[in-house]
């Protein structure tokens, strides 16, 4: 059993290598520096072992630690019980949530699928290893910071030590009735696939946990004490019942087989991921078009697409709208409130960087024309014509930018409205700036995000992403936004910034277009 | 016409996939390229097509006069072994939009229907999405606009292995058809196949292409002489 195991684990630190060093090969400057032995260096492989070996250890107490810090110890601070009696309240509903969220036992993982369905090694010797070792981890790595953490609520010393082994306990007890159930009705269970009974057991848990602590009500500890003592006494039942079980090969066969890991090829996700686009293509009568050529094509994308592209956008007007409204109507109600509105009008246009990025349609659209269009027409050698890239990034720049519009106009118009209607501003340059800045925002979002895709282009023809520079990029883009939130910057000194900003780069960006798209618009391989 | 392709080179990373290949398809006929697994069949399709740059060497078309000049976008038709067209238009759509753009190069425009006719597909099957159509059919439909552009070379990777016995029959006889105006390269895997319908035979293995004549020897040993040129063992 202990060689079955370190066979396991062995294998999970080949593959998270390879991982890490498949990852560090998609880095560009990187790339070009380790050459594809490096799958087979001794040295590094040795590396990666003793990272892996340290990985696991911090998995095993940062974890645990970040759980009974956020989770127990930082909540039972707020309730109105004592805070000792808040916490073993709250650690025992949630150790309940955890018998049956965190099983081990039913986590159709990858080592699982290599092992027991492709490699053909023993289940049970695999399987009830592996659990054990996760049980030893939890109790280890649960101690000592129940004791830290518990002590410094108030919970006596004896229960912090006895409680890793209850929540030991109820996770043995769940398991052996999942297998149970298994061995009755030949229900293969996936704990990352849960029935919806379970969904609503753990919103009942969690409320339970949470609910009465607020209003001051928790467990008495002797009955801590008591379902504890059951859990160990029964648990340490079931541990037989889960060492004896003889149907883990055909279990995990039935687990596996359902799950997403063994279908996890390039091939099959690409068809799932096509499939589900595919599916949003629409076919109505309505969608014909009178233009010719690429103009033809586009427009024919356009329409086909029109749900998640024209109505979407439509809808996030009409939440802007609505949100405008009833702040307008507040506004007008409490002129109290109106004239804090008015001053963060003058102050919070970073936040509506934000808003842009979020709101814009760009990356879904460049999503969706690769994923229905250009994945299929970049194989044919006329598609890829300088002349016809660029005519087509031509028209489908102009339907990005009018895609966006409907949104767009409702903010641009509805801000300096808002401004005006809570008081106004002795300076009208900051109603110009306020409309103006937005439009550029989105115009340099549509911009952004399409000529990213044309720069970069990241899939592959299995619809891989390809291109780490594309994620990169992708974050950069996201933290600026992000980093922005709650800066508050005068309207007028931040809307001129980013009125030249945005006029700049967009300027910069449709020359690089110009320049490198029609070599780097294509299918990576 | 002649395609001449002159000690072409491709490699990743340092794994030399071709390796000085060097060939001189014809006009008129069709070639077999057979390869075994990963010979790199697909690498030169895409090297020819120019999906990739080559590392070295060059290939060139070469008209009777013994002119040579590069082949440009149109002169290369590129069917690829898993269909793919616009799964958001109906087959009579994507063959507007393909004339729409190639009208200017196309001799004499047919209508829509008559390319239908042409390839057998359904009249009720022409105005339904290309997402709907079968594997074969999206193959018929990605054959049929390589063959309206008319280009000088054809590459064909593996293309009959998705038809039905019946379409595959039919598609061999087109090609027969099309064959004298073009250079048709086509890949495969099965040998048969390449016997029955190629004309030559060139082997692609060790990064090198070779042809493999057939002179007088009987069938079996003309199979024989093609396994040993994939295995890669010397023939005398």
């Amino acid at each position: 059993m202990i060689s079955t195991f370190k066979t396991g684990f062995r294998l999970r630190n080949t593959y998270k290598a390879n991982s890490v060093i498949y990852s560090l090969k998609q880095i560009p400057i990187i790339k070009k520096l380790l050459p594809d032995r490096l799958y087979a260096s001794p040295g590094l492989k040795t590396f990666a072992d003793i990272a892996a070996v340290l990985w696991e250890l911090l998995s095993v107490f940062l974890g645990k630690f970040l759980y009974l810090l956020f989770m127990v110890s930082l909540m039972s601070g707020l309730m109105k019980t004592e805070t000792g009696a808040g916490f073993s309240h709250i650690l025992l509903f949630l150790s309940f949530i955890g018998a049956f969220m965190n099983t081990n036992l039913f986590n159709p993982t990858k080592d699982k699928y290599y092992g027991i369905a492709l490699m053909n090694m023993d289940a049970r010797e695999y399987v009830v290893s592996n659990y054990l070792y996760f049980l030893i981890k939890m109790i280890v790595g649960f101690m000592p910071f129940m004791i830290w953490f518990g002590t410094k609520a108030g919970v006596s010393l004896p229960l912090c030590i006895l409680y890793p082994f209850f929540i030991v306990g109820f996770k043995l007890v769940i398991s052996a009735c999942v297998l149970r159930d298994y061995e009755k009705h030949g229900k293969a269970r996936n704990e990352n696939n849960l029935p919806a009974v379970a969904w609503i057991t753990v919103a009942l848990l969690l409320a339970a946990a949470y609910g009465p602590p607020i209003w001051g009500y928790a467990l008495d500890e002797r009955i801590v004490w008591a379902a504890g003592l059951s859990g160990i006494v029964l648990g340490a039942a079931c541990l037989v019942y889960v060492l004896r079980f003889r149907k883990y090969s055909a279990m995990c066969r039935k687990m596996l087989g359902r799950s997403s890991v063994i279908f996890n090829t390039a091939e099959n996700k690409r068809e799932i991921m096509q499939g589900s686009y595919q599916k949003k293509i629409d076919i109505t009568a309505e969608a014909e078009s009178g233009k010719s050529g690429f103009a033809y094509f586009h427009d024919l994308f356009m329409k086909r697409h029109r749900k998640i592209l024209i109505r979407s956008s439509k809808r996030t007007a009409a939440i802007l709208l609505l949100l405008w409204g009833m702040t307008a109507a507040a506004c007008l109600i409490k002129p109290e409130l109106g004239i804090q509105v008015n001053g963060l009008m003058l102050t919070i246009l970073p936040y509506f960087m934000f808003v842009m990025y979020l709101t814009n349609r760009g990356k879904v659209v460049s999503q969706a024309m690769f994923m229905n269009c250009d994945h299929s027409m970049l194989t044919y050698r006329f598609y890829r014509q300088p002349h016809v890239i660029l005519s087509l990034f031509r028209e489908r720049l102009k339907s990005v930018i009018w895609l966006n519009l409907p949104p767009t106009l409702v903010l641009a118009a509805g801000l300096p409205l808002l401004l005006y209607l809570t008081g106004g501003t002795d300076q009208y340059m900051n109603y110009a700036i306020l409309f103006v800045s937005i439009l550029f925002m989105s115009v340099f979002f549509s911009v952004h995000n399409l000529v990213l895709y044309y720069l970069l282009q990241p899939y592959n023809v299995e619809i891989e992403m390809k291109s780490m520079l594309y994620s990169i990029a992708d974050g950069v883009t996201y933290l600026v936004c992000y980093v922005l939130v709650g800066k508050r910057i005068p309207v007028l000194l931040f809307g001129v910034l980013v009125i030249v900003f945005c006029a700049v780069y967009i300027v910069l960006a449709l020359i690089l277009v110009y320049r490198y798209a029609p070599k780097t618009f294509r299918l990576r391989r | 016409m002649k395609l001449v392709i002159r000690d072409l080179k491709k490699s990743f990373d340092n794994k030399e996939v071709l390796c000085g290949a060097s060939f001189s398809f014809e006009k008129g006929k069709i070639y077999g390229l057979l390869g075994r697994n990963g010979a790199g069949k697909t690498t030169l399709f895409n090297c020819i097509n120019e999906d990739m740059e080559i590392d070295g060497g060059e290939f060139f078309l070469e008209d009777e006069d013994g002119a040579a000049r590069k082949p440009a976008a149109e002169d290369i038709g590129y069917v690829l072994s898993t269909p793919v067209v616009p799964e958001f238009l109906t087959g009579r759509e994507f063959l507007k939009f393909f004339l729409d753009i190639n009208r200017k190069r196309i001799q004499e425009v047919k209508s829509e229907d008559e390319y239908f006719d042409f390839m057998d597909i359904d009249p009720e099957d022409r105005d339904r999405l290309l997402k709907d159509y079968s594997h074969g059919m999206k193959n018929k439909m990605q054959l049929l606009v390589n063959l309206i552009a008319d280009p000088a070379v054809l590459l064909l990777d593996e293309p009959l292995t998705s038809f039905d016995v019946v379409v595959a029959e039919e598609m061999k006889q087109l090609l027969r058809q099309i064959k004298k105006d073009h250079i048709i390269i086509f890949s495969t895997h099965i040998m048969e196949l390449a016997l029955d319908l190629c004309d030559e035979i060139a082997v692609l293995n060790g990064g090198v292409l070779e042809p493999v004549t057939k002179e007088n020897l009987s069938d079996r040993d003309f199979k024989d002489k093609i396994i040993q040129a994939l295995k890669g063992e010397e023939n005398d």
